[in-house]
């Protein structure tokens, strides 16, 4: 059977593919941003609970207190980019769902476990004691698992060639589990939010004391260990991930392609230049080169994606019927929202709680 | 079709939808309504001072929360989740067409969020004017979104002009977008009073608790009041189709919709009640027990907006199993298994019907049936069936109950279909006709002769054959009823039909005496009739023996609805039972002629192959109560009756009691369709496509069947009942055509969907009236003459009875019965049960089986050869199918 003959017919998009692309990659950039920090903090936290009750509870506490934030905003950050993605992407990926339904359904209440669970260890963060760990755990595993799913589904449907295994299993029991890249390209993501989570505890610490909360605090230091190590870390998980990848895929990033081999070269640089910074305890430097890093590496993702579909589809071959006023009126609405976003976070701050 | 089906038989995606959705969207409303009930109370806090009412405040933010915001917010990726599972295509068509409502609609999200954390983590730390005016904040953007997404919600059953213009904002400010938003909101604000209930009621102050819930029933019962009006509206706006479903063509949502009609005044009444002191503890039961019946009224209003939306799920756009409606033909023409990606069989074989079948299944029925699940079973509903039975379903679904979609696909898709829901989700074993071996009964031909007897009777049955409907004690069609016409001929050169001096009489052969002990007609007969009938007796007062009446109209002798049925006291099943015809002189009671002839009377109608049920006689024929219950209960479902109920408890009907009928001179209920139109317009329908073997399947004219009335020389020659009558579709149409131009509105229901195959328009069809209008035997024989090559009777009707082949005389007054046999049975005929039991008469008088009088054999009547053609033109001939030896 032909692989491509599976492949759905996409539906006509109105405006042209670029804006969906920016789009995507503007707001996948920020989800991840949130994402990583909620999964690095969580996994932070309870790692620190299993070492023992003996450490210091002043960061879990405050990690607590953030929790319920980083995760209504990630859930949030990701609305976007998945609404953006099945504009243009959407035959592929409703596909990968279907054939793994029952695992991404699980999804929903498996998400609502872990939100509940986290505000329970926020809201009685001081009465739970030792059950701490029970409580982060749960979430932090859930999340662990949700990540994985959602790097199945995002992989699977890179795979029409895969997808025939539907006949057999058409139940949606379907995984991604033999593609050699699933592993790697999922650690990757979460060795980068052990990284992002250790380096947001440090720059809450530093805030704290620029704030004059506090006077001084070793969560700097704590942090900014768990950044730079995990970014080590990071550095071989990457590599491993890049060499799973298809040789031909792999060579584009090798200097088979001007523009690929470019952001590749441009992603590798900024992890560098962060973790420089990072050693250094250079806070804000090591953010902004982060945030040049992932994106890069978010760019570099969405190449990698049109280089496995080449073979079947390009966004060029969309069809658009043109309609723009949609789109002038989300801008506006957009520009209007952040406006007043900015107005409520302003009197926020005024009253002395941040968000 | 476009995407895989994603296969939980036993579960159902709609389920899954509904669960996720409902739960999802009454929490919704509440983050709206509730937005909004913040600010108003704490409002109330400031104006009345109160501490107390304050922190009642904070309290139940952090309650709407916890529950909009962790909940509401998950539940809200959840329905999005869940949907492109179950409706991928629609999904997306929804996605690509608003990506950017959806995408303004997350700005509103984001909005919402920070808002909402903002004013809970400040509670109590703003001062007073920010933070109300963070509150109003959060309660806009929660606002907007419901009118973001009400917007799209509200396109899914009012598209208006979005399918085919594709323009946004045509589909987005579509037709029930303002009386579905006002609704909404009126919602919103109900669910703000109905939560405000439920934690106020947890209140430990008595005072302060009765305070509030009196202040939250208030939120309860200002919306509740509006209700009806804004309900009306939305009723209002939406297509005349999906009104008249609501409103009790989908009996699926009868129930919800009563319940949601009768839920607004319980409200009303509770929100009365709660405001009434009462301890603690029953108010606090009473808060829960509100909370789920807003969760009942919410869910009871979205099912019946998704099923007013049947059978499409983007209205008039895609059908609920993501086929787009212009794809329709195509997937017709070519087939469902070449347009659609995710299958397997590509083409059917003969090895792979069923699991191809299957696949149809997944693509055409998944989507909104289970397999042995909670919703939409498609096992019970289909139980019934046989593979004749569920393909003839599966041909006419979407049609008349147009809430399902068509079946997409080709004719031998259809039947892999049915093969597969028959066959492998029943196991049933496939059925196979048999070939009924009927017996040869013994025809004792009177004797005749030709050189002394002085007189010739002629006598004949009036029609083919009479069925019988013996599902009595349910409902009543066809009671037993054969009329004998007879008519006597004095025999001389100027032979004369006798029409006074004589005395007829009848009498059935032995072991039919008895009718009453076979079939229930009598028990109910005063039911159904109006009046007690003597057992044995039929309705115009003739018993099974007895004398005949002269009917000087057509200078015939007849004995009228004599009660035949086709079982013999020995257990036999025998359709044409023979009445023996005797003619005496008035005066001297001598014995002038004697003849036999058949009764026809069959029970054989084919109605158990799609209403279930067994033949009332096993194995043999009959109306079984199990078909005669369905009959009735689907009659209730299609045209909201209550027959069923009504059979049950005693009083039951003769179906043309509504229907008209020529037949038995009924004159039905105005308006309502007559009985030929009705029958033959429904189930044309479910038939469409066929030969003969779609009158075979009812009628008990099927060649390998019990009865096989069919049996003259025209089915001798190989023609079928097209021939006369054309194609089942055509038939109906032109019996709905002159209902239609009654003015009669069911007519249009049944022929929306009807297309005619011997002409190329409706319009060319001639519309008749059953019974009266039937083919003319000179639309094929012109001129008495042999008919041309291909001839057909059809659209060619007589003007009125006085035409009737059963009813017309020759130049000489002798009926065209008399000579030629009966309709259907046309001389020289075929009797299934023997050979010469249908030409009595030509073997009595001629030693042939042919017409009286062929083969120039004047002599009969004449006593002489003769050489006009008196009798019409052409019937001085030798006969042209001697094919019955």
């Amino acid at each position: 059977m032909d692989p491509a003959h599976l492949i759905p017919s996409p539906d006509p998009i109105s405006v042209p593919w670029g804006w969906f692309q920016f789009f995507l990659i503007l707001t996948f950039v920020l989800h991840l941003l949130f994402m990583n920090t909620m999964l690095g903090t969580g996994i932070i936290a309870f790692v620190s609970h299993l070492k023992g009750p003996k450490h210091k509870s002043s960061l879990t506490t405050d990690i607590s207190k953030k929790l319920p934030y980083t995760i209504a905003f990630t859930v949030n950050m990701g609305v976007a980019p998945l609404l953006f993605m099945q504009v243009i992407y959407g035959h592929f990926f409703y596909v990968s769902s279907v054939l793994m339904a029952v695992y991404w359904i699980s999804i929903i209440p498996l998400l609502l476990t872990a939100y509940y669970s986290a505000y329970i260890y926020d809201f009685k963060h001081e009465a739970l004691g030792s059950a701490r760990a029970l409580f982060i755990g749960v979430t932090v595993l859930i999340l662990l698992f949700t990540g994985f799913l959602f790097t199945n589904n995002l992989t699977l449907m890179l795979h029409p060639e895969a997808w025939k295994e539907y006949f057999q299993k058409p139940g949606g029991t379907l995984l991604n589990l033999s593609d050699p890249t699933l592993i790697p390209r999922y650690l990757h993501f979460v060795t980068a939010s052990i990284a992002l989570g250790g380096l947001f505890i440090a720059l809450l610490a530093r805030f704290n004391i620029r704030k004059g909360i506090e006077e001084k605090s070793d969560r700097i230091d704590t942090g900014m260990q768990w950044f730079c190590y995990a970014t080590m870390a990071q550095l071989v998980i990457g590599l491993w991930f890049l060499i799973s990848l298809p040789s031909h895929i792999m060579i584009l990033f090798m200097g088979g392609r001007p523009l690929h081999s470019v952001v590749f070269a441009a992603g590798v640089a900024g992890v560098m230049l962060s973790l420089f910074f990072g050693f250094k305890k250079l806070l804000l430097p090591t953010a902004v080169s982060l945030i040049g890093t992932v994106i890069f590496m978010v760019i570099m993702r969405d190449l990698v994606r049109k280089a496995y579909l080449e073979p079947y589809f390009s966004l060029s071959s969309l069809k658009v019927i043109p309609q723009f006023s949609p789109l002038i009126l989300f801008i506006i609405c957009f520009v209007a929202g952040l406006a007043i976003v900015g107005f409520v976070l302003r009197l926020a701050m005024k009253s002395g709680k941040g968000v | 079709m476009n995407y895989p089906v994603w296969w939980i038989p036993s579960v159902g995606g709609g389920l899954l939808i509904a669960i996720i959705s409902i739960v999802h969207v009454y929490v919704a409303h509440f983050a709206v309504g509730g937005g909004l009930f913040l600010v108003i109370t704490e409002m109330k806090a400031y104006r009345e001072d109160s501490k107390d009412i304050l922190a009642y405040t904070k309290r139940h933010t952090r309650f709407f929360l916890l529950l909009t915001m962790v909940f509401g917010s998950i539940t809200g990726v959840g329905i999005w989740f869940i949907i492109s599972l179950v409706h991928p295509s629609a999904t997306s068509v929804l996605i690509h067409s608003f990506v950017f409502g959806w995408a303004t609609e997350w700005v509103f999200f984001v909005g919402e969020i920070v808002a909402l954390f903002v004013y809970f983590y400040t509670f109590g730390r703003m001062d007073r004017r920010n933070h109300l005016l963070i509150g109003w904040f959060y309660f806009i953007f929660a606002w907007l979104s419901l009118f973001v997404i009400n917007g799209i919600v509200a396109f899914m059953l009012t598209p208006g002009a979005w399918p085919v213009s594709g323009n946004f904002w045509e589909g987005f400010f579509n037709p029930t977008f303002l009386p579905s938003l006002f609704f909404r909101t009126l919602l919103a604000f109900m669910f703000a009073g109905i939560f405000g209930l439920l934690t106020s009621s947890f209140l430990k102050d008595r005072a302060l608790r009765e305070t509030m819930m009196r202040y939250c029933a208030r939120w309860l019962l200002g919306p509740v009041i509006l209700m009806p009006v804004f309900s009306y509206w939305y009723l209002n706006s939406i297509t005349d189709s999906s009104k008249s479903m609501i409103l009790g063509r989908s009996p699926e949502i009868i129930p919800f919709f009563t319940f949601f009609i009768w839920m607004m005044p319980v409200l009303f009444l509770g929100g009365l009640i709660i405001s009434i002191r009462m301890p603690s503890v029953i108010k606090r039961s009473f808060a829960v027990v509100f909370v789920f019946m807003g969760l009942l009224y919410m869910g009871s209003f979205e099912w019946i907006r998704e099923a007013a939306r049947r059978p499409y799920v983007i209205y008039g756009y895609m059908y609920s199993n993501s086929v787009l409606k212009s794809e329709i033909d195509d997937i017709n023409r070519e087939g469902l298994l070449r347009k659609a990606k995710w299958v397997k069989n590509r083409d059917l074989t003969d090895s792979n019907t069923r699991d191809a079948g299957r696949e149809i299944f997944n693509i055409q029925c998944l989507p909104c049936h289970t397999v042995g699940g909670l919703m939409n079973d498609i096992l019970p509903i289909t139980d019934k069936f046989t593979l004749f039975g569920m393909d003839s379903m599966l041909n006419g679904i979407g049609t008349i109950n147009d809430y399902m979609p068509p079946f997409m696909g080709t004719t031998n898709e259809r039947k892999a279909l049915a093969s597969y829901i028959v066959n492998e989700l029943h196991k049933k074993a496939e059925e196979k006709e048999p070939i009924m071996k009927l017996p040869q009964l013994p025809t004792i031909i009177p004797s005749f002769d030709d050189e002394k007897d002085e007189y010739v009777l002629l006598a004949w049955n009036d029609l083919g054959m009479h069925c019988i409907t013996d599902s009595d004690k349910y409902f009543s069609i066809l009671p037993p009823g054969n009329t004998i016409y007879a008519q006597l001929i004095r025999r001389g050169e100027l032979p004369e039909v006798v029409l006074e001096g004589v005395d007829l009489s009848y009498k059935v052969e032995p072991g039919f005496e008895r009718p009453s002990g076979h079939v229930p007609f009598w028990k109910f007969a005063e039911s159904l009739f109006g009046r007690a009938i003597q057992p044995d007796t039929g309705l115009a007062g003739k018993g099974m023996s007895g004398s005949m009446n002269f009917r000087e109209a057509h200078s015939v002798f007849t004995a009228e609805l004599i009660p035949v049925v086709p079982y013999g006291a020995d257990g036999s099943y025998n359709p044409y039972p023979l009445f023996t015809i005797e003619a005496q002189d008035k005066n001297t009671g001598k014995l002038l002629a004697k003849t036999r002839c058949v009764a026809p009377a069959s029970t054989q109608l084919g109605c158990k192959t799609c209403h279930g049920g067994s033949w009332r006689i096993k194995g043999v024929a009959g109306l079984s109560n199990e078909t005669a219950m369905d009959i009735l209960s689907v009659h209730d479902r299609m045209s909201t009756t209550n027959l069923l109920e009504s059979a049950v408890r005693g009083k039951l009907m003769l179906c043309q009691t509504c229907h008209a009928d020529p037949a038995i001179n009924a004159e039905g209920k105005p308006g309502v369709l007559n009985f030929s139109a009705a029958m033959h317009g429904l189930h044309a329908n479910y038939l469409t496509g066929r030969g003969d073997e779609a009158c075979n399947s009812c009628h008990p004219s099927h060649p390998n069947g019990r009865s096989r009335c069919f049996r003259g020389v025209h089915a001798g020659m190989g023609l079928t009942c097209i021939s006369c009558h054309g194609t089942l579709e055509d038939h109906a149409l032109s019996l709905l055509l002159k209902e239609q131009e009654a003015g009669k509105p069911g007519a249009e229901r049944l022929m929306r969907h009807l297309k005619p195959r011997l002409v190329d328009r409706k319009e060319d069809i001639k519309p008749r009236t059953p019974w009266m209008n039937e083919p003319d035997c000179l639309n094929c024989h012109v001129d008495f003459e042999a008919p041309e090559k291909g001839a057909s009777g059809f659209n060619q009707w007589t003007k009125g009875p006085e035409d009737l082949y059963r009813l017309r005389a020759d130049e000489a007054g002798i009926l065209c019965q008399g000579c030629h046999g009966n309709t259907h049975a046309v001389y020289p005929a075929q009797n299934p049960y023997g050979k010469d039991r249908d030409v009595i008469q030509p073997m009595q008088y001629q030693k042939n089986p042919y017409p009286i009088g062929a083969n120039k054999n004047c002599r009969v009547c004449h006593t002489v050869d003769m050489e006009d053609e008196m009798h019409h033109p052409n019937s001085l001939r030798m006969v042209r199918n001697r094919f019955v030896e």
